[in-house]
């Protein structure tokens, strides 16, 4: 029952008027994010969070929440309108939506996006809600061990579950570390890797400057080069009457819905994984257990529903460890994570009785953001193609204006916008090799916490590692080391298993 | 054989692992200024940490080079452009006018730079008028302007363009009423637009 009381306190804080108009506005700019080819909810947030330094937290979270929730419902409308993922999310959308929408029947497509997306965001905050307060609760028991080893999962789980090259992997969550030890030791205050002795390495390198460079600029440069500039776009017919229609090829659906909302929430919650991996996954099991699965990739309402459910329900889920473990399930609630510690919060679970207003504000608001990215979503439909219609010429200059200012801003030092060019560059350059760059944005974050956790910890043992391998002593921390070291060794597996597999099918 | 033919996938990712190997070898030594050690009586140096980090992106960086010996990796076996030509020309210029931007930043400022950087930008790649690209090269700064140092109370860098806006921040901050200062916003951004309108149809 006291769930349900703070649960309405939430949703008044996010109906007040100030926290109302940031969070339409942050839906809009959301839907506007995610229908551009290549920008989706991870730039959004990357690029918007220098302008939320003087508003208060509450109000902060609300906006950059409501921006994650609109791209997310936003990435569908470029999937299916130019056959290009409106962002990574949305790729599985692209699978079923554009030949929907070359049958002539993009309606049916967008609506059935909207309608999944509106599924998957509500199951999943009901879920938000009911999960959130009991793991808040078991996670105040945590000390600097726990903390540790849960930091080191979530490092593994790139490792083991990201799917990537593991050298590339580690070496990109190495160096994001690394980044982070430069400036001032917090133990012995002695600098440390202040390169050419310049000034501006001794404050540190703000997560915001390694994650605007490669959301921003580093993803600019990638699409200018896959798009050219150029787009090609659908033609749609807006009428009630098809709007009408789509609703009632919805009922098909219901399964769809189902295995979106509840998978996307639970992907969602591991940190590697995210609303990509996700709507994949939704994908590829609704189509398995359809009936008609042949009829998949030919455009079936199902096949938008199934990955629109799943991307909008896993970014829900991504901030239920934000929220209760300060770890953050996403590169994009990394970000939010890292604006936290800006904002002057303690991300983890002290936050749900120290700062009440902020957490229930952020979970009333996203029931609030879902109804209102419905109804502007389908609305604003024609408004969004007009959009589509930018062309990318027009819109990368404004957004490395966006970048450039949002990259002073935070220290107001030109530094760190050199910084920014280059991590952006250098991002852009790695990720065309095949080096997943999340990794290193997650890691920049969690780096100085870790790091904290981690020599605390060593104070606790007198210097010894074994406090994190203690069963007897530190239960909790020694079996997440332990499913960390499985995660990190199981790729190694996957050679020898394919190996033997093969072994057994000739034989 | 052009340039962007002969950068092979192949190419760049030996070329780039090789190049990070150097980096990783780089901060290692950087972080051995500090005490790199760390037992049970002393606390750990300052250094322990970015040393092991970079220890690590060492050896990452040697099975990314090993994996490419043995042709384990996709990019080993690839001889496609890393680039292609077109794409190179977008990705190019880009580079430059940012660094260019940034550069013009430190000197004549942020506003006039901005300026300069879309004008040129909007010019090279679209296919927008003249008229167009003026008015837009001009409201971007203004409204830029308006957004941080107004609303946000975020001071951007100026150069030596800093004297121009003295006036500009003695309105601002002066005693007129908010009615006036409204008026003020619009007509930054309305007059130059107009005006813009007006000369080149002047000129056709």
């Amino acid at each position: 029952m006291e769930t349900v009381g703070f649960l309405l306190d939430g949703i008044f804080t996010s109906l007040q008027w100030f926290n109302l108009v940031l969070l339409i506005f942050g839906c809009l700019i959301g839907l506007f994010v995610g229908a551009m080819p290549g920008l989706g909810s991870v730039n959004g947030v990357a690029i918007l969070i220098p302008i939320t330094f003087i508003i208060p937290p509450t109000a902060a979270i609300i906006f950059l929440a409501a921006v994650y929730y609109g791209a997310m419902y936003g990435g569908a409308i470029s999937s299916v309108m130019l056959g290009i993922p409106g962002a990574s999310t949305a790729v599985a959308t692209v699978f079923d939506g554009r030949p929907l929408a070359v049958k002539g029947e993009a309606m049916t497509a967008l609506t059935a996006a909207a309608v999944g997306s509106f599924v998957g965001g509500t199951v999943s905050v009901i879920l938000f809600t009911l999960f959130a307060p009991p793991l808040a609760e078991v996670a105040l028991r945590f000390n600097a061990p726990e903390t540790f080893a849960l930091m080191v999962m979530a490092f593994a789980t790139f490792v083991g579950l990201g799917g990537d090259d593991v050298p590339k992997t580690i070496f990109s969550i190495l160096i994001g570390l690394a980044l982070s030890t430069i400036g001032l030791d917090l133990i012995t205050g002695k600098p440390r890797l202040i390169f050419f002795n310049i000034p501006g390495f001794l404050h540190g390198i703000n997560f915001l400057v390694l994650a605007i460079g490669i959301y921003g600029i580093g993803e600019m440069l990638w699409t200018l080069e896959e798009t050219k500039g150029k787009v090609q776009m659908s033609k749609l017919s807006v009428n009630m009457k098809e709007v009408g229609r789509a609703f009632g090829a919805l009922k098909k659906t219901i399964m769809a819905m189902n295995i979106g909302s509840f998978l996307g929430f639970f992907v969602g919650i591991l940190p590697a994984a995210g609303a990509t991996p996700a709507s994949l996954m939704s994908y590829g099991i609704t189509k398995q257990l359809s009936k008609n699965s042949k009829e998949f990739g030919e455009g079936v309402p199902a096949g938008v529903v199934a990955p629109e459910c799943a991307n909008n329900s896993a970014s829900t889920g991504s901030m239920l460890p934000m929220l209760t473990l300060g770890i953050p399930g996403s590169p994009t609630t990394a970000i939010l994570l890292g604006g936290m510690i800006l904002w002057g919060l303690t991300p983890g679970p002290l936050l749900f009785t120290q700062e009440p207003e902020f957490v229930w504000g952020l979970i009333g608001s996203l029931y609030i953001a879902n109804f209102f990215t419905l109804v502007l979503n389908i609305a604003l439909i024609p408004a969004f193609l007009m959009v589509l219609r930018i062309p990318f010429a027009i819109l990368a200059p404004v957004i490395f204006v966006l970048c450039v200012t949002g990259g002073y801003a935070p220290t107001q030092s030109l530094h760190d916008v050199w910084l920014m060019l280059l991590f952006g560059i250098a991002g852009y350059i790695l990720r065309k090799l095949d080096y997943p760059v999340a990794p290193a944005v997650l890691s920049i974050v969690l780096g100085p916490l870790a790091e904290k956790a981690l020599r605390q910890s060593l104070i606790l043992s007198d210097g010894s590692m074994g406090i994190f391998f203690d069963i007897s002593e530190k239960p909790i921390a020694a079996v997440i080391m332990y499913i960390a070291i499985v995660l990190l060794i199981m790729p190694a597996f996957g050679p020898l298993y394919r190996r033997f597999y093969k072994k057994k099918q000739t034989a | 054989m052009s340039i962007t033919n002969k950068i092979t996938v192949k190419r760049a990712e030996i070329a780039v692992a090789v190049i990070l190997a150097l980096c990783s070898i780089a901060l290692m030594i950087k972080s051995a200024e500090n005490r790199i050690t760390w037992n049970a009586e002393e606390n750990m140096g300052a250094g322990f940490l970015p040393f092991y980090l970079s220890l690590g992106m060492l050896i990452c960086t040697i099975l990314t080079i090993i994996k490419f010996v043995l042709k384990r990796s996709p990019q080993s076996k690839d001889d496609n452009p890393f680039i292609d030509a077109v794409a190179f020309k977008f990705i190019a210029v880009t580079i430059i006018s940012l660094v260019v931007l940034v550069l013009a930043i430190g000197y004549l400022g942020i506003y006039f730079s901005l300026i300069f950087f879309l004008a040129f930008y909007l010019r090279y790649f679209s296919e927008k008028s003249i008229a167009f690209i003026t008015i837009f090269a001009i409201t971007t700064p203004i409204l830029t302007f308006l957004f941080f140092e107004w609303m946000l109370k975020i001071p951007l860098p100026q150069g030596i363009s800093e004297p121009l806006f003295y006036p500009v921040y003695d309105f601002m901050y002066g005693g007129f009423s908010f009615a006036v200062k409204m008026i003020f916003i619009i007509l930054t951004v309305v007059l130059p637009t107009a005006l813009v309108f007006l000369t080149t149809r002047f000129i056709k």
